[in-house]
C-alpha cells in the first residue's frame, strides 16, 4: 500500500543546506498500522508531509497504491498535531466532518449516514452542531479522526496527533485509534515521538536514526493482538521491546555503543 | 537574491512599469489634455509649480492645520479616553452616546462651521479635530479596557496610588492601541484637512488643486494630487516608523489592523 | 431590577444631552443656533411634506443609491483584486508601492478632477465613491489572504479542496474577519465621499440640500439636515454591525474561547 524507496529530502535555508531525509526504505503492507519513531529533529514530519504529498522530494520515490505520489494523493486521509488548526472554526463539528464528502461529490444521504457514524464511533455522537473552538482539546482531535474516518481512506497518515493533548485522553485516543484501525482494517501509518506510545500502538515500528536521517530499525511488535492500557503495558515483553527501542534511539543520538540484543526475537529488516 | 531584495526589486519594476504606463497610454490613446495628460506634462507642470510661493504656502497650510488638528484630537482623546476607561460608571453611561457620535460623518458640520468661520482657519480645524477625536478615542478606550486586571490589583496590593497605576500599568497596555488610534487619525485628519480646504475654500493644497481644475491646468492638478498622496504616505510611514520606536518592547497585538 | 439599571444607564446621558440642548436654546436668539423646538418643528415640513416630491424622496434617496452603488462596486473590485493580488506573492511584491501611493491619496483631492472628467452627474459621485472606498477593502484582503493558516491550508489540501472550491470555503471565510475590517473602514469614508461629492458639485442629493440651507440661511432647516446626516451614520453603522455578527459569530466566538485560555 505504502511503499518508500530511497527517499531523500533535502532544504535550502537562508545560507546552508539542510538534509532532512538521507535515505528512507521501508513499506506498509495493506491493513497493517506501523508506528514511525525517531529522536526529536530527524524529520518525522518531513517523512509525513512527503507521504502526503506536501512536499515534494528531493530523491527516491514514493508510491501510494503502487502510484508514484507527486500531490495529495486521493483516498488518503491526514490527522495533523495542531487539531486546533486544521479544522475550519466557521463550521460546525458536523459540517466539518462533511466538507470531505462534499468535495467527494457523495450524494446528501449517503454523506449524513457516514457523518454519523464517524461522529458515532469517536464517541462525539451528541456534540454535532457544536463549534471547534467549543470544544476541549482531545474532542477536537476527536472530530479530525472523525473526519479522517468518515472519508472512508484506503490510507491513513497521523502525524503526531496526540502530543498536544494531556495524559488520560491521549490514552483514551489510543485506544480509539486501535479500534477504529481493528473496525474498518484501514492502512495507518502512526508518527510520534512516545515511544511506549508507538510499541503500544503498531504491528510494526519503523525506528529512524538522527538526521541526516536514515531508518534504523524495523522491528516487529509481537504482542498479543488484543491491547489494553493497563494489561499491556504491565506485560514484560512490552519493557523489553520498550528498552530496546530507546536504547536504539540513545544510539541514534549518539549516546550509546550499541543497543542489548532483544532476546527470543530476530528484529526484521535494519538500515540499508 | 535573497527574498526581501527581490521583493525589492519588483516593488521598483511595478512603479517603473506604472511610470511608463502612465506615460505611453494618454500618448498613444491620443487622450486630451484635459482628460489624462502624459507624466512628463504632469512632472513638468509640477515641477513649475514648486519654484512658487503660492505652493509653499498651501503645503503649509495644510500641513499645519493637520498638524494641530491631530495634535489636539490625540491629546483630546487620551485625555477622554483614559479617564472614561478607568471609572466603571463613566463607561457604562457614555457607551451609548459613544456609538451615536461615532459615525456621525464629520462632514456634516460642514455648513455650521462654514457659517460659524467661513474661510479661516479656524473651520478646518474643528472638522479635523472632531473627525480625529473619535479615532482616539475609541482605540484608547479599547486599550484601557485591555488592562490586565492582575496587574491592576497586583499593583495596588504593592501600594501605587491611583496615578502611578495609570503611569505603570495602565499606560504601557493602553500604548499599542493609541499608537493604532493615532495612526487612523493622522490618516483621517489628513483627509478631513483637504475636505475643508475643498468644500469651504480654506487655504491649503485642497484649494490648490480645486482652483488649477477651474482653471483648466489639468496636469497640474493631477501633479497636485500625487503631492497630496506623497504627503498622506511619508505620514503614514512615518507614524509607523515611530510607532515601531517607541513600542519596540511590545508584541504587537492590536484593535484595528492592516489598512 | 438589573435590566432597569441597565437600561437607565444607556438612555441617562443621551436623554440629559437632549434635555441640556432643548432648554439652554430655548431662548436663544443667535441666528446660528436656534432653539432645539423649532428645528424638531420644522423637521417634517423639510423632509417629509410632498409625499413623493418630499426631499426623503428627491434628494435622500439618490444620495443613499450612489452610496450603495459605489460602495458594492468598490466590494467587488476590492475583493476580487485583493484575492488575486493575495495570493502571489509575486503580483504582491510588484503592486504594493503603487497601491500603496494610491491609497495616500485622501479621496476628496481627487473630487475636481472627476468632476472635470464625468460631470457633476451620478457618475461621477460613484466614482468618487469607489476611488475612495475600494483602497481599505482590497489591502485588507490581501492582508486576510495571505493570513491564511498554513495548517488548515494543507488540510484543504489534503482532503482535495482546490480551485474555486478552495477560494470559496477556505480564503474567502478565513480572509473574512480582515475583509469585514476594510469593509467597515470603506462604509464610513463612503459617507463622507457622497456628502463631499454633494457639496462639492451637485444638483441633488444630502450634502447639496444642506449646503442650499447654509447658503439661503434657512438655518433651522441646515441643522435638520445635519441631524439627518446624523442619523444616517448612525443608522448605516448598527446595520452594518449587525450583519457583522451574523456573518463572523465564529470569529467572536473563537477569539473569546481564546482569551480565557
Amino acid at each position: 500500500m505504502l511503499d518508500v524507496r530511497g527517499l531523500r529530502k533535502v532544504y535550502a535555508a537562508k545560507d546552508r543546506t539542510v538534509e532532512a531525509l538521507r535515505d528512507l526504505t521501508f513499506r506498509v503492507d495493506p491493513g497493517e498500522l506501523v508506528c514511525v519513531v525517531g529522536p526529536s529533529g530527524c524529520g518525522k514530519t518531513t517523512l509525513l508531509k512527503c507521504l502526503a504529498g506536501l512536499l515534494d522530494p528531493t530523491d527516491g520515490t514514493v508510491l501510494v497504491e503502487g502510484r508514484p505520489v507527486t500531490g495529495p494523493p486521493p483516498g488518503m486521509a491526514v490527522v495533523f498535531q495542531e487539531y486546533g488548526r486544521s479544522l475550519f472554526p466557521w463550521m460546525s463539528v458536523a459540517q466539518n466532518v462533511e466538507l470531505p464528502l462534499r468535495q467527494k461529490k457523495l450524494p446528501k444521504a449517503r454523506r449524513a449516514r457516514l457523518v454519523a457514524d464517524a461522529l458515532a464511533a469517536v464517541g462525539l455522537a451528541d456534540a454535532p452542531s457544536a463549534y471547534p473552538w467549543q470544544l476541549s482539546g482531545g474532542m477536537q482531535q476527536r472530530v479530525a479522526i472523525a473526519r479522517a474516518v468518515a472519508y472512508e481512506p484506503h490510507v491513513m497518515l497521523m502525524d503526531e496527533p496526540f502530543a498536544a493533548v494531556d495524559a488520560q485522553t491521549r490514552a483514551d485516543l489510543e485506544d480509539l485509534i486501535r479500534s477504529i484501525w481493528a473496525r474498518t482494517g484501514v492502512t495507518t501509518l502512526f508518527v510520534t515521538h512516545d515511544i511506549d506510545e508507538a510499541i503500544y500502538l503498531g504491528q510494526r515500528v519503523v525506528v529512524l536514526s538522527a538526521s541526516p536521517t536514515v531508518v534504523q530499525e524495523d522491528l516487529t511488535i509481537d504482542l498479543p493482538r488484543r491491547r489494553d492500557q493497563l494489561e499491556t503495558r504491565a506485560l514484560p515483553r512490552f519493557t523489553e521491546l520498550r528498552t530496546h527501542v530507546y536504547a536504539e534511539i540513545r544510539r541514534a543520538q549518539g549516546r550509546e555503543p550499541a543497543a542489548p540484543e532483544l532476546p527470543g526475537v530476530v528484529p526484521t529488516g535494519s538500515e540499508g | 537574491m535573497t527574498g526581501r531584495s527581490r521583493g525589492a526589486v519588483l516593488g521598483l519594476a511595478g512603479v517603473a512599469g506604472f511610470a511608463v504606463l502612465l506615460e505611453a497610454v494618454p500618448r498613444l490613446l491620443r487622450m486630451p489634455q484635459d482628460v489624462l495628460p502624459p507624466l512628463s506634462a504632469i512632472v513638468s507642470a509640477l515641477a513649475g509649480e514648486m519654484g512658487t510661493a503660492d505652493f509653499w504656502q498651501a503645503v503649509a497650510d495644510t500641513l499645519q492645520q493637520w498638524a494641530l488638528g491631530l495634535v489636539i484630537a490625540v491629546a483630546a482623546g487620551v485625555a477622554a479616553g483614559v479617564v472614561i476607561g478607568s471609572v466603571a460608571v463613566l463607561r457604562r453611561v457614555t457607551a451609548s452616546t459613544i456609538e451615536f457620535l461615532r459615525p456621525i460623518p464629520s462632514v456634516a458640520l460642514v455648513p455650521l462651521v462654514v457659517l460659524l468661520f467661513g474661510t479661516q482657519l479656524g473651520s478646518a480645524l474643528v472638522l479635523i479635530v472632531y473627525a480625529a477625536f473619535w479615532q482616539v478615542l475609541v482605540q484608547t478606550l479599547y486599550g484601557v479596557g485591555d488592562v490586565d486586571p492582575i496587574a491592576e490589583q497586583t499593583a495596588r496590593c504593592y501600594g501605587f496610588g491611583r496615578w502611578a497605576r495609570i503611569r505603570y500599568v495602565l499606560w504601557p497596555t493602553a500604548q499599542p492601541y493609541v499608537a493604532t488610534g493615532v495612526r487612523l487619525a493622522a490618516s483621517v485628519a489628513l483627509i478631513l484637512a483637504i475636505t475643508a480646504e475643498l468644500v469651504i475654500g480654506s487655504p491649503g493644497l485642497g484649494q490648490q488643486i480645486a482652483a488649477a481644475q477651474s482653471g483648466g491646468a489639468t496636469a497640474l492638478a493631477y501633479g497636485l494630487i500625487l503631492v497630496t498622496g506623497l504627503f498622506g504616505l511619508v505620514v503614514n510611514v512615518g507614524v509607523r516608523a515611530v510607532e515601531r520606536r517607541v513600542l519596540r518592547w511590545h508584541v504587537s497585538v492590536r484593535g484595528e489592523t492592516a489598512a | 431590577m438589573r435590566r432597569l439599571v441597565r437600561f437607565g444607564q444607556v438612555l441617562a446621558l443621551p436623554v440629559v444631552l437632549l434635555a441640556v440642548w432643548w432648554f439652554a436654546s430655548a431662548s436663544s436668539q443667535s441666528l446660528y443656533f436656534p432653539p432645539l423646538s423649532r428645528i424638531v418643528g420644522v423637521f417634517p415640513d423639510t423632509w417629509v411634506a410632498g409625499g413623493g416630491a418630499s426631499r426623503l424622496v428627491t434628494d435622500v434617496l439618490p444620495s443613499l443609491a450612489r452610496l450603495a452603488g459605489g460602495y458594492a462596486i468598490a466590494v467587488a473590485l476590492g475583493i476580487g483584486a485583493g484575492l488575486l493580488i493575495g495570493s502571489s506573492p509575486a503580483l504582491r511584491a510588484l503592486t504594493e508601492p503603487v497601491l500603496e501611493i494610491f491609497r495616500a491619496i485622501p479621496p476628496p483631492a481627487v473630487v475636481p478632477l472627476l468632476v472635470a472628467l464625468a460631470g457633476i452627474d451620478n457618475l461621477m459621485k460613484v466614482l468618487v465613491i469607489v476611488f475612495g472606498c475600494v483602497w481599505p477593502i482590497l489591502l485588507n484582503t490581501v492582508a486576510g489572504v495571505r493570513a491564511v493558516d498554513p495548517v488548515l491550508a494543507d488540510t484543504a489540501r489534503c482532503y482535495g479542496i482546490t480551485g474555486p472550491a478552495r477560494v470559496r470555503r477556505l480564503v474567502l471565510r478565513s480572509a473574512s474577519p480582515q475583509i469585514v475590517t476594510g469593509m467597515r473602514q470603506a462604509l464610513s469614508l463612503g459617507i463622507i465621499l457622497m456628502v463631499i461629492s454633494e457639496m462639492f458639485a451637485a444638483s441633488n442629493g444630502l450634502g447639496f440640500t444642506v449646503v442650499q440651507f447654509q447658503r439661503t440661511f434657512s438655518i433651522p432647516e441646515m441643522w435638520t439636515g445635519i441631524i439627518v446626516l446624523g442619523l444616517l451614520g448612525v443608522c448605516l453603522s448598527v446595520g452594518f454591525r449587525f450583519v457583522e455578527r451574523r456573518v463572523l459569530g465564529w470569529y467572536d466566538g473563537q477569539r473569546q474561547a481564546h482569551r480565557h485560555e
